[in-house]
């Protein structure tokens, strides 16, 4: 009886004991396993403009699909191509792609159309995202274009892009008795004495004018805006912008590869990684292929530096691009594990430290000694120019002029004129005035109010 | 007799007027079947053609804008893009540009088409093995052609810019060269398009009877006065249609000007398709957009009436 007593307290322990170990476990581990196949034979589409970190997560995506059994249809095109393809198909509410790159320059628009789905559901749902995924991990500079002015969530930034310099080809500066310039006129002095020197051109640039130039506008003083976000007049008919066209303009005329105003970034970055071409201002990911791409022929001879200044002061661009889903999207929670996946703390150090990928977005990794270390090239630390252009961004708040919704206007204005400037259709004031009429007309039809 | 002559008379009458009262019948019953045959082609084309257009004209009189909402079938100011359009600079230079652009292709089309078909009309067996290399361009994807254009205009790339290196020339890329921008497309798109037009000109030249050539020589008429003035007057109508086929679908110029150029240098390979492209999908102005098309798909028509008036179908007397 007693043993039978006791064989039976024994059995209930033990079933207990399973039980409450069972309980325990089936509070995370069942979760954890639903949700890793719970959208099995799912196909998810998404899309983005070519970048290395694109590339990057092409890479990565067979991985997540033998983990999930989501198969993921990902297409990257060119910048303007991925733009003018996305704005279309997120402005019908179509359900083609289930994740998008939230463009930088496009994120006010998508976002203040609410052509994007709000994220707060699924991060703050412990169901969907784990606390240590940690949210608040991501540099809140690079999120901040992808909030609302409510402080609603819509995307994760994949870059915390900053605008430095690099040369190539520095051994030619070297041979000119020239140093790094760090400011406007020491540029222009710098490439004049190396300019066709062993065939290379002094100075490379892709053809999207209005972001590579704006650097140089708001060095000699200029601006877009008047106060953007709230208002909205253009400014592109002063005395700094013209300037700033010209300069800029002789830049890519005087000193660029033949050809060089039809360069997209894949192109000017080849003529940087081939010897061809020296001196960039760009962010920061088209310049560490020059010191770790294995096509890279200037490794030995490639030099880093904060862009150059002007006289109004040192302007570098900073931006961030981020991963969002379409509000017409039939597969949100699918996308969103994708997202998830891809921004994981995991994956994102992957893609950093083991891939060399350096415009990361997540602190942990920026602060941490592997991504120093990567970041470091012939004893060149390049990580310290790269917060310092993030925080030159952040403390004056100069780039909210390319989140306003109709940038996209504007840019194309911008573009066309320093193509006008520097193919010598039009000088600097005729061409920006010009740009400014047409902005003008074009902001009328959006129904911004301007103060003219 | 006369009784008789007048019955039969009367009755041939009687047939007559039955006769011509059944082959009234039978025409209209002919008419009404040819309808019933062309109606489900004319419903299909009224769906297809028709219906787009009136929404295309009805749009043109909003001011759409895919980012704002409140502007959909918004008739408040139905003429403010024409009116807008009216003081466009932008919209001017592209409809000026275009004009260009389709001047010099189908000038150059149509000449190119004419002596290569005068060429392939020959009777040799190499000429004749030769007619389908001449039709490659034509039957590749526009999009192939401007591909391969990209790649020869860009001097990186280009194996004529490694050549004219080699030798030590200066050549500028033409495709950001304001002056030789738009020659470079007008370029690429005869070399897409001027098989089409030698095409139709040598089924043309097929057909014209030699017994014309003949008479010619005999009355002592040199090759290039035969050709002036017994070749070219009887392919008159179809050099007209086959100008007519390039000129509409030089207004449709797309795919070598997006890829090319985008417009650019500036504007100055702007044409106004493209302006209209750019202001519906990169600033969603889907209303301004579609006043842009209405006043271009005026213009062809306009155009098109005017050249068939003025040079005629050809045809038999041609």
């Amino acid at each position: 009886m007693f043993s039978d007593k006791k064989a039976r307290r024994r059995s209930v322990l033990k079933g207990a004991a399973a039980t409450a170990a069972l309980g325990a476990t089936g509070l995370y581990a069942p979760a954890v396993l639903s949700q890793t196949r719970k959208f099995e034979g799912t196909t998810i589409n998404g899309a983005a403009f070519s970048h290395t970190f694109s590339a990057h997560v092409r890479d990565l995506i067979p991985e997540f699909e033998e983990l999930t059994g989501i198969t993921v249809n990902f297409q990257d095109q060119a910048f303007p191509v991925y733009n003018q393809q996305a704005d279309l198909e997120l402005s019908t509410g179509g359900s083609a792609l289930d994740f998008v790159n939230i463009t930088f320059i496009f994120s006010g628009r998508w976002i203040g159309a609410g052509w994007m789905h709000p994220l707060d559901d699924f991060i703050n749902d412990p169901e969907m995202t784990p606390a240590d995924w940690n949210p608040g991990d991501f540099a809140g500079g690079a999120q901040a274009s992808l909030q609302d002015a409510d402080g609603n969530t819509y995307g994760f930034a994949w870059e915390a892009g900053a605008m430095i310099m690099s040369a190539s080809r520095s051994d030619i500066l070297d041979e000119a008795g020239v140093e790094m310039p760090t400011t406007f006129d020491e540029l222009v002095n710098v490439c004049d004495a190396i300019h066709n020197k062993d065939g290379v051109a002094a100075f490379v640039a892709d053809k999207l004018h209005h972001w590579n130039w704006i650097p140089y506008l708001m060095g000699f003083g200029g601006k877009v805006f008047k106060d953007p976000p709230g208002d909205l007049t253009p400014t592109l008919d002063t005395p700094e912008a013209a300037q700033a066209a010209e300069f800029y303009a002789n830049l890519l005329s005087s000193y660029g590869p033949e050809g060089v105003l039809s360069f997209t970034d894949e192109q000017a970055l080849n003529a940087q990684l081939n010897g061809r071409a020296n001196i960039r201002t760009q962010a920061i990911a088209w310049h560490t292929p020059l010191a770790n791409s294995p096509d890279s022929k200037v490794k030995d001879s490639v030099r880093f530096a904060l862009m150059p200044g002007g006289p109004a002061g040192n302007f570098p661009g900073s931006n961030s691009h981020g991963w969002g889903i379409p509000v017409g999207s039939k597969n949100k929670e699918a996308a969103w594990e994708f997202i998830k996946w891809v921004m994981s703390p995991d994956v994102q150090r992957r893609i950093a430290i083991d891939q060399g990928y350096s415009a990361v977005t997540r602190r942990s990794i920026i602060e941490s000694d592997a991504y120093k270390t990567q970041m470091t090239f012939g004893g060149q630390d390049v990580a310290s120019l790269y917060l310092q252009v993030l925080e030159l961004g952040g403390k004056s708040g100069y780039m909210k002029y390319r989140t306003v919704p109709v940038f996209p206007q504007i840019g194309d204005k911008i573009n066309k004129a320093i193509e006008r400037v520097a193919t010598g259709q039009q000088n600097g004031a005729d061409a920006m005035a010009q740009a400014q009429d047409e902005t003008i007309s074009d902001f009328r039809k959006a129904g911004v109010e301007m103060d003219l | 007799m006369r009784n008789g002559c007048d019955l039969t008379a009367a009755a041939s009458d009687i047939a007559l007027v039955r006769g011509r009262s059944k082959g009234r019948s039978f025409d209209r019953t002919q008419r009404l079947f040819y309808w019933y045959c062309l109606l489900p082609a004319l419903l299909v084309l009224g769906v297809i053609t028709l219906l787009p257009t009136i929404y295309l004209i009805l749009v043109s009189l909003t001011p759409l804008d895919l980012t704002r909402p409140n502007t959909w079938w918004n008739f408040s100011n139905p003429t403010l893009n024409y009116e807008l359009l009216l003081e466009d600079r932008r919209f001017h230079n592209s409809m000026w540009v275009q004009a260009k652009l389709s001047f010099w292709t189908v000038l150059l089309q149509l000449v190119l088409g004419f002596l290569f078909a005068l060429l392939l009309n020959m009777r040799s067996s190499l000429l004749q093995a030769l007619r389908t290399v001449f039709l490659i361009p034509m039957v590749l994807p526009p999009i192939v052609v401007a591909i391969i254009w990209k790649v020869l205009y860009t001097p990186d790339i280009s194996p004529f810019y490694w050549a004219f290196k080699a030798f030590g020339w200066s050549v500028p890329a033409l495709i950001t060269d304001p002056n030789w921008a738009l020659t470079a497309i007008i370029i690429a798109d005869t070399w897409e398009w001027f098989p089409f037009t030698m095409l139709m000109i040598l089924a043309g030249l097929q057909m014209m009877p030699q017994e014309y050539v003949d008479a010619a020589r005999i009355d002592g008429a040199s090759p290039f006065q035969t050709t002036l003035f017994i070749t070219l007057p009887f392919l008159k109508g179809v050099l007209l249609v086959a100008g007519l086929f390039r000129l509409i679908d030089s207004i449709k110029a797309f795919p070598l000007i997006f890829i090319l150029t985008e417009g650019g240098p500036g504007t100055v390979t702007e044409v106004t398709n493209y302006y209209s492209f750019v202001q519906a999908f990169s600033f969603s102005f889907l209303g301004f957009s579609s006043a842009i098309t209405v006043v271009m798909v005026a213009a062809t028509l306009i155009l098109s009436w005017i050249i068939i008036r003025l040079v005629g179908w050809g045809g038999e007397d041609g």
